[in-house]
């Protein structure tokens, strides 16, 4: 029993935050697209990050699948990440598709709704697949046609795709526990993200001069950055023990997951909120990121998408 | 990381947990008074007999020298098989008189008192807070006078729980004449029976009266009973917060656990005014939800704590991030069963406590808790001073 990094993980862990830090900083999304992100991720190896070796990847696990994308939540990463990384999970019987997938020549969108005859995608750019995420089954479907209408997203690092229901045919799916390595990503991207909004006011909060004196030393700025840093703890906390007991499969994993999911969109969504009022005005500027981790939250929050079930894996009789 | 537990783990809790099934006392625990204290000491020499005291406490003075991973199997177990509540006047012995002693006594002081307090020989209180020293508690007035080889004390300590019962107290005085602030203090043992205390119980809202003012008029205690250095009793109360605020919580982490088990089953079963069942209830079922997720999450950061001090040797000020979600979580569960509950929870019978009714007990209970120990508001403060390094506000 060891809830901690070890040597390993850590480097993992560092090592992500180090090549993201250099060429995918959060500011980059004031001005650039990240359109072509996935072909720089891929030439690193890092799609392949839980992949088994034998199909050309890493062979980790989803402890450091959770460090990969807590690390890629610190900067709001491209959000491409993490459908294309879910589809290698669901393609492992095609090894044609894990290449395709590893190499991005396939790009992967996600689907989050079907509004009528219309499926709504979410992606960086037009993709090729798209990713269906539900509790009973994981699904990959291909894009048949090129009948894709683009819309904006107020998060604006990653567009809606709407397609024809009638033009994705299905290439693979997956029906054991993938939508809990699904939720497991979200809730690490979600921690990134709170743990991003914490240090970003906490470093405004010692500069900041008013009347006087650092707007850190008032406990109306310095409690709820201490809340702050609570519920990052909190959520941190469960999202190693809800990984290592996914890895271990243990039978309260869902219950574990939903947990740490809740308290990772609770923290992303206070402390992004948070980190907007306590900067005053500069806060809500285009120029400085704090509404960016606000928007990504924004989206995270809602996905993957349809019914949501944490609630009753809590709840349940057993939990 | 991983959460595999090893054979010996698995062991110690099926051990434990056949152990527990036997012994857990079937009468209930006396609510208040001098009963509680002989019932209390009673479980504690019964756990020290045999051998389910001091889990992870050194053999030399008398625990079992067990893993931390064990010590909290052990009360995972107690809070499954009902055994009686660790918070009782056992408590200042056992969570931080005890390894205040291991870090900072005397060997002398280590070999006498700490198997003394494991096989619940000696109860412990705490006088640190005074009438105007409270969460500054560096503004402490009461004085030690050294005259020889002993220490004279007059003044007054307040809100010392369960003075009346206990042996021994870790006292907190100032021993430097004009001395400010955190200097010039000393941390001593003081027997409780000392010619010159007095002692005043105080009612609270709970009806009880284990908080009290007590009075030192020419209190002569050995030198010999000064823990650290005379003037450095700030150092070892620093040592004693470190383990009240962060290890004494941790059968109370775990404890909540099982209420919200037990909060979730009621609302299965209660229904509302409206009719419909509790738990389909949507608001009722998110905040449920969400409390439970809050226990786990405790439970987690428990785990991650003793990782952290396996590794880096100390119990760091994370302590006040977990004294604020334990006790902010037990205050939202109480507030939402006294919801559920209905008349039932008003219906209240202040002779019977935490033993009846003890939804209603740990409701006035949750301010307690985020109070004692150092206030909610102060928790935060250290964290943003000592987490956070950020500009002091004090
Ligand atoms: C039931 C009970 C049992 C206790 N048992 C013991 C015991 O056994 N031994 C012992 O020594 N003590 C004990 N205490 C004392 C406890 O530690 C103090 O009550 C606590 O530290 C608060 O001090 P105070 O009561 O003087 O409140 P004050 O310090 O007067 O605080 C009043 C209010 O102001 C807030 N406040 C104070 N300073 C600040 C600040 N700098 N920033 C923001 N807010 C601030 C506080 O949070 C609080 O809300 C016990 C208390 C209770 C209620």
């Amino acid at each position: 029993m060891y809830l901690d990094l070890d040597e390993g993980e850590r480097a993992v862990s560092e090592g992500v935050a180090a090549f993201l830090a250099g060429e995918f900083p959060l500011q980059r999304l004031l001005h650039s697209s990240d359109s072509e992100a996935l072909e720089a991720f891929a030439a690193q190896g890092w799609l392949g990050l839980a992949v088994p070796e034998e199909l050309g990847g890493a062979g980790l696990s989803c402890v450091e699948e959770a460090l990969f994308f807590m690390a890629h939540g610190r900067e709001a990463g491209p959000f491409d990440l993490f459908p294309q990384m879910l589809a290698l999970e669901v393609a492992r019987h095609s090894p044609t598709l894990v290449a395709e997938l590893l190499s991005a020549v396939h790009r992967v969108a996600l689907w989050v709704a079907t509004e009528g005859e219309t499926a709504r995608l979410v992606a960086s750019a037009p993709p090729t697949v798209a990713l269906r995420i539900e509790v009973q089954r994981v699904a990959l479907w291909e894009l048949k046609g090129k009948e894709l209408s683009e819309r904006t997203c107020l998060d604006r690092s990653v567009s809606f795709y709407l397609v024809p229901r009638a033009e994705l045919r299905l290439l693979a799916e997956e029906r054991c526990d993938l939508y809990l390595r699904a939720e497991l990503a979200l809730a690490s991207m979600e921690v990134g993200i709170a743990q991003r909004a914490l240090e970003m006011i906490v470093a405004y909060a010692r500069q900041r001069h008013t009347f006087g004196r650092p707007i850190g030393a008032y406990q109306a700025v310095r409690h709820p950055c201490a809340d702050m840093a609570v519920r990052v703890e909190a959520a941190r906390c469960q999202l190693y023990y809800a990984a290592c007991a996914l890895r271990e499969g243990h039978r309260d994993a869902a219950t574990q997951v939903s947990a740490a999911r809740v308290l990772a969109r609770r923290a992303a969504r206070d402390n992004t909120d948070l980190n907007i009022q306590l900067h005053g005005g500069l806060g809500v500027t285009e120029e400085y990121p704090a509404h960016l981790l606000l928007k990504r939250a924004n989206l995270l929050a809602r996905l993957p998408g349809g019914r949501s079930w944490e609630r009753e894996a809590l709840l349940q009789e057993s939990a | 990381m991983d959460l595999k537990l090893s054979d010996e783990d698995l062991e110690f809790r099926a051990r434990a947990r056949a152990w527990l099934t036997r012994h857990v006392p079937k009468e209930p625990r006396p609510p208040y008074g001098e009963a509680a204290a002989r019932f209390d000491r009673e479980w504690q020499r019964k756990l020290y007999e045999h051998g389910f005291a001091g889990i992870n406490w050194p053999r030399e003075y008398g625990g079992l020298g067990l893993s931390a991973i064990q010590q909290v199997i052990w009360y995972e177990e107690c809070a499954r098989a009902g055994a009686p509540h660790y918070i009782n006047t056992t408590y200042v012995g056992l969570m931080h008189a005890g390894p205040t002693l291991m870090a900072c006594g005397t060997e002398a002081q280590k070999r006498y008192y700490l198997p003394r307090i494991l096989s619940g020989e000696h109860l412990w209180c705490q006088g640190f807070s005074e009438p105007d020293a409270g969460s500054d508690l560096a503004a402490l007035k009461t004085a030690g006078r050294i005259e020889g080889d002993e220490l004279v004390v007059n003044g007054c300590k307040t809100w010392t729980t369960d003075a009346r019962f206990a042996d021994y107290q870790e006292l907190l005085v100032r021993t430097t004449p004009g001395s400010q602030r955190h200097h010039g203090l000393t941390w001593v043992i003081c027997d409780m029976k000392s010619p010159g205390i007095s002692i005043h119980p105080i009612r609270t809202m709970l009806g009880d009266e284990h908080v009290n003012t007590v009075f030192y008029d020419e209190v002569r205690i050995p030198l010999a009973n000064v823990v650290g250095e005379v003037g450095q009793g700030w150092k070892t109360a620093l040592s004693t917060l470190a383990f009240e605020r962060g290890t004494g919580f941790i059968g109370d982490q775990l404890a909540l656990a099982e209420r919200v088990r037990q909060a979730i089953s009621l609302a299965r079963r209660v229904r509302l005014e409206s009719g419909e069942l509790a738990i389909e209830n949507a608001d009722i079922a998110g905040r449920l939800a969400l409390i439970k997720a809050d226990t786990l999450a405790i439970r987690a950061m428990t785990l991650h704590q003793i990782s952290e001090v396996a590794s880096s040797g100390a119990p760091g000020p994370k302590g006040s991030i977990m004294k604020l979600m334990v006790t902010s979580t037990a205050k939202t569960l109480s507030h939402l069963v006294a919801e559920l509950l209905g008349w039932e929870f008003l219906e209240y019978d202040y002779e019977g406590g935490r033993e009846n009714q003890p939804w209603t007990y740990d409701y006035l209970w949750s301010w307690v808790y985020t109070i004692a120990g150092g206030t909610s508001e102060i928790q935060r403060e250290i964290i943003a001073d000592r987490l956070l390094e950020l500009p002091r506000a004090r």
